[in-house]
């Protein structure tokens, strides 16, 4: 296959020498022009708003009072146990994609099947959990036939443990598309690395621990920035759905995207949202700007320039 | 095909065990939608006494009341949002992913971040201001502004995947083919593409489904009834005082079905795409 | 402020005066019907209500078809809005000063901050107050300073009581007349695994009827739960903290499915319809079906929620009205508002009832067309029902601790007095955020 790149262009000679920048804003710009419209006034609007009151010049007065706001701070302290999903669901990831990787019969079957719940829409996801997840649901009838009626729960009435079961869905759904990017870049990778490890006879599991995942690291790295991107901004449809839109029972669900739209729509302070949403941006370009840290740290020198 | 996946079986994780992970797995996976298929054919009172059962007769009232006269507009409007967004998105995410990928310019690494991080903007927090230039546009509830806007949000996450990937594409083939005269243009559609298959084909996917599913922004800047995506029109039968399950289950099943035979017919199209990305990291 | 207050009845009356005048001159209102315009012209309409009252989007349908009739140059279009999109679109539109022209608000607060938002053109600036007078709960909820913003739509007597008689005699009980009773009631159906009581939190608003059925009958009005809200009073004193622990006390007698928690309120209702609960709290406009399921008058009782105070509002049945308003932005208001009236004419009224089952916002509705005695008896209690408390605090209160509070109570996570002292501090913290809200209700129960 490697061949294409010897039959491309024999015309001789380079290219016109253009600035790097200027070259690569033709290709930048069709995107650049849709960002700005979509996201350069809804920004700036965003901003100015969070420093003012109905019309007026506030400082930042709509920060103290959100930053001091126990909901807010309770939706934020719930992002941030979120988080904790992520490190479980690429390792899930992980497992099944080598798992499907080693498994020739009916792997089309089980890929499909794991895939299924990343095509599903939210709301079905939302109304078929909340019965699984009842105090008289599937989940502890089946835990009461096999004898595990201890472990029965309120799943979703019970505030000490609803963040976890909503958790456990959000993991549910989005762990397949996980297991289809990994996959997709083990599959890519050359044959030998794993003929070498079958001559040491190291054991599966190792083999792909130790050899496998350095090779992916950087879709790793990828999917991991995405999902914890998910759990800071991007998990309003599970929560709204999953508790009506109210973030409840009591406050154990509410997060920080149901906070800003509850303060802009419910409550209408949309100053107080937008003084909300600079935060949780804030907080996100953080995390953000942390993980391309520790990637450019971990796969430099494996992969790209 | 380069690929050899003998040898590494009957060690540590047996065949057995690994089928029986695959096995529980999917079986996981599948009950909700299982649920959500079967729910459909019941009626209210059938599915209050048994969610999860066969059906005790087959009941077609949900699928009536999910077929309203919008129904056939809604699978429209939904297939044209759709199919615009992610073939826009793709296409210019693959032209902006290239040339932060292949012209090391200077200030590369900051436009970069700053595009990625607009990914962490809660699209709840876009509603007010967008809809008010939707209002000084014109163009509230039009599919061209809802399609703009998808593009918009799937931007930042393409582009930063489809960077990710140009970037892994190993320098000694660019580099083979500038010496030989190619373009940036000719390198990028005879190269870079055909090598981008799997990534190319899963952003689509992942687009496509997000596209399909999304509600928050369908519901605001799509008021009128004939211009509604399916998604929306189906949550209208979820309410605030009752929830007509099976018509809720059967409209999502109708809704879930193209994106269910889509994937499975394009299973084969799908692989083709992932085995096609082999060559790269060599 | 004695001025001031008189400064205000007297305009009020003068206005009234007014419109009275106006309206009984026969030129004035000929001269009305020029200024109605000629040229074709759409109105756009966004409102929810199908849920509790199915059969209005047919209702909707028909009145804009048959206004269209009348007026060939008005195009009438509806949108019907799901519960999520209801107030979003609406909070869109206003900020972009653009959108429907006829709008729908639930009662109360929910049509009262729009108005305080400049969202909405009052009813009153296009109807007159005769026509007004008719409209079921206008002046309580919808009233501000002398204006009216929004005109009732149809009625929700908010929220009865559904006995099932069958369950009750099967164990040797009759209907509760008061809260003890009740209580007794719950001890022994509970000993024989029987849910007296079906209902579900889970989706919240259940938290919110629970407080206007059971916080209601402490206090003497509307007046004394605003009074709460500006900080003249407390949430924590004894009138207005406590319905908590008589809510508490109905968890102790297990009255509740335990499965409350996990259970959006339909779903829980329809425990009662089959049979498996002796009682449940429906929808106004939902109940006379739900009676009809569950066998008719002849099991089915239809009351208020037995009383546990002497309070004037115990034992008596809420009211609120589901209203249509109409935005500032719409280009015809008199036509939005005309289109309003229209669907008050006795034929449209007759209408409704017949295709909801509900009764409309409109005491010249002509009650003996209804044959069910329960549901008469539930249409004539909502004409002159005790004001729906839920309508009369901040919804942010509402949903953040009303709804939140009710939940932890029945899960047992709550004391009542750490749920009366959390809504204390919730108001407290809420004046400070909302910065007008004191002004604002302050004005309001004036």
């Amino acid at each position: 296959m490697l061949k294409q790149a010897s039959t491309v262009g024999a015309r001789n000679g380079r290219p016109r020498t253009i600035s790097a920048g200027q070259q690569a804003l033709k290709w930048i710009s069709p995107a650049g022009i849709v960002l700005i419209f979509v996201f350069g006034y809804s920004l700036i609007s965003l901003f100015t708003q969070s420093f003012r009151y109905d019309g007026k010049w506030v400082a930042f007065e709509n920060f103290t009072l959100v930053l001091t706001d126990p909901l807010f701070q309770t939706a934020l302290k719930h992002n941030f146990y979120l988080l904790f999903t992520v490190p479980v669901m690429v390792f899930l990831a992980f497992l099944l994609a080598v798992t499907l990787f080693e498994t020739r019969r009916g792997m089309s079957f089980y890929r499909a099947a794991v895939f299924l719940p990343y095509v599903l829409p939210i709301p079905v996801v939302a109304v078929v959990f909340g019965q699984i997840y009842q105090l008289r649901g599937a989940l502890n009838i089946f835990l009461t036939a096999i004898g595990l009626d201890g472990f029965a729960q309120d799943w979703l009435g019970e505030p000490k443990i609803a963040l976890g079961t909503m958790a456990s869905v959000i993991l549910w759904k989005e762990v397949g598309f996980g297991v289809i990017l990994l996959l997709a870049h083990i599959i890519s990778l050359p044959s030998e690395v794993f003929e070498a490890s079958r001559i040491d006879g190291a054991g599966f599991f190792r083999v792909h621990w130790s050899i496998t995942r350095p090779q992916i690291m950087n879709t790793i790295v990828f999917f991991s920035v995405i999902e914890a991107i998910t759990m800071v901004s991007w998990v309003f449809n599970y929560v709204y759905v999953m508790s009506n839109g109210l973030g409840g029972p009591g406050d154990s669900t509410l997060v920080s995207e149901l906070y800003i739209y509850r303060s802009a729509f419910s409550n209408k302070a949309p100053e107080l949202a937008a003084a909300a949403a600079v935060c949780l941006f804030l907080c996100t370009l953080l995390l953000v700007v942390a993980f391309f840290r520790i990637q450019r740290r971990s796969i430099s020198g494996t992969f790209g320039r | 095909m380069s690929i050899t996946r003998s040898g590494i079986h009957g060690s540590l994780l047996g065949g057995a065990s690994r089928y029986l992970l695959l096995t529980f797995m999917a079986a996981t996976a599948l009950i909700p939608g299982y649920i959500m298929f079967v729910g459909a054919f019941k009626t209210q009172a059938d599915f209050l006494n048994s969610p999860y059962g066969i059906p005790a007769s087959l009941s077609f009232g949900g699928f009536r009341s999910a077929w309203t006269d919008k129904f056939p507009q809604w699978l429209i409007n939904s297939f044209v949002i759709t199919t615009g967004s992610v073939v826009v998105s793709v296409f210019i995410a693959s032209l902006a992913a290239w040339g932060f990928a292949h012209f090391p310019f200077k200030g590369r690494e900051t436009v970069l971040g700053v595009t990625v991080s607009l990914m962490v903007v809660p699209p709840v927090v876009l509603l007010i201001p967008l809809f008010q230039v939707g209002v000084h546009l014109g163009l509230i509830s039009t599919l061209r502004l809802v399609i703009i806007i998808y593009v918009g949000l799937m931007l930042p996450f393409s582009i930063y995947m489809l960077t990710n990937y140009f970037k892994s594409i190993p320098n000694s083939i660019l580099e083979s083919a500038s010496v030989d005269g190619a373009s940036p243009l000719r390198i990028f559609s005879s190269i870079v593409i055909p090598l981008s298959g799997a990534p190319l084909i899963t952003l689509g996917v992942v687009n496509l489904l997000w596209a399909w599913n999304e509600l928050l922004l369908a519901l605001v800047f799509l008021q009128s009834n004939e211009k509604r995506t399916l998604m929306v029109g189906i949550t209208g039968f979820q309410s605030r005082y009752s929830l007509d399950i099976p018509t809720v289950m059967a409209g999502m099943s109708i809704a879930t079905l193209p994106l269910v035979v889509a994937y499975l017919f394009g299973q084969r199209f799908f692989i083709a795409g992932l085995t096609a990305g082999s060559v790269k990291g060599e | 402020m004695n001025s001031r207050k008189n400064f205000i009845i007297g305009t009020a009356v003068l206005a009234l005066l007014l419109t009275a005048c106006s309206s009984s001159s026969k030129d004035v209102s000929t001269a009305k019907k020029i200024t109605f315009p000629t040229e074709d012209l759409t109105l756009n309409i966004s409102w929810w209500g199908e849920q509790e009252a199915p059969g209005a989007t047919k209702w909707l349908e028909e009145t804009m078809a048959l206004y269209h009739k009348e007026h060939p140059n008005v195009t009438m279009k509806q949108v019907l809005q799901t519960t999520e999109g209801l107030v979003p679109a609406f909070e869109a539109a206003a900020a972009a000063g653009a959108g429907p022209d006829i709008q729908y608000f639930w009662g109360g607060i929910y049509a009262q901050q729009p108005g305080w938002d400049g969202h909405i053109a009052p009813i009153s600036d296009y109807l007159d107050a005769e026509e007004l007078s008719h409209y079921i709960n206008a002046g309580v909820e919808e009233g501000y300073q002398g204006k009216i913003w929004t005109a009732p739509w149809y009625v929700n007597p908010s929220f009865p009581l559904l006995v099932r008689k069958d369950i009750l005699e099967k164990n040797g009980l009759t209907t509760p007349a008061n809260w003890d009773e009740l209580m007794k009631v719950c001890d022994v159906l509970s000993k024989k695994k029987i849910t007296t009581i079906a209902g579900g939190v889970k989706d919240g608003w259940f938290g919110g009827w629970i407080y206007s059925i059971l916080g209601g009958q402490s206090v003497q009005s509307q007046k004394d739960v605003i009074n709460a809200v500006v900080g003249n009073t407390s949430f924590t004193d004894p009138e207005h903290a406590g319905w908590w622990v008589k809510l508490a006390e109905s968890k102790t007698h297990k009255c509740w499915n335990d499965d409350i928690n996990s259970l959006e309120l339909y779903q829980a209702q329809q425990r009662f319809v089959d049979g498996k609960a002796a009682m449940t709290i429906t929808a106004g406009p939902d109940a006379p079906n739900f009676a009809k399921k569950a066998g008719g008058d002849s099991n089915v009782t239809i009351m208020a929620m037995p009383a546990w105070s002497d309070g004037p509002m115990a034992g008596k049945m809420g009211t609120t009205s589901q209203t249509l308003g109409i935005t500032k932005w719409s280009k015809y208001p008199q036509v939005a508002a005309d289109f309003i009236k229209f669907g008050h004419t006795a034929e449209r009224l007759n209408a409704w009832y017949k295709l909801t089952g509900s009764m409309p916002a409109d005491d010249r509705f002509d009650l003996t067309q209804v044959e069910s005695q329960s549901t008469k008896a539930l249409f004539e209690s909502a004409i002159s029902g005790a004001p729906y408390l839920e309508n009369f605090i901040p919804a942010q209160l509402d949903a953040e601790a009303v709804f939140k509070n009710v939940q932890l109570i029945l899960k047992g996570s709550v004391t009542p007095e750490a749920a009366a002292a959390d809504m204390q501090a919730q108001m407290e913290r809420l004046r400070k955020t909302d910065r007008k809200l004191v002004d604002n209700f302050t004005a309001w129960s004036k």
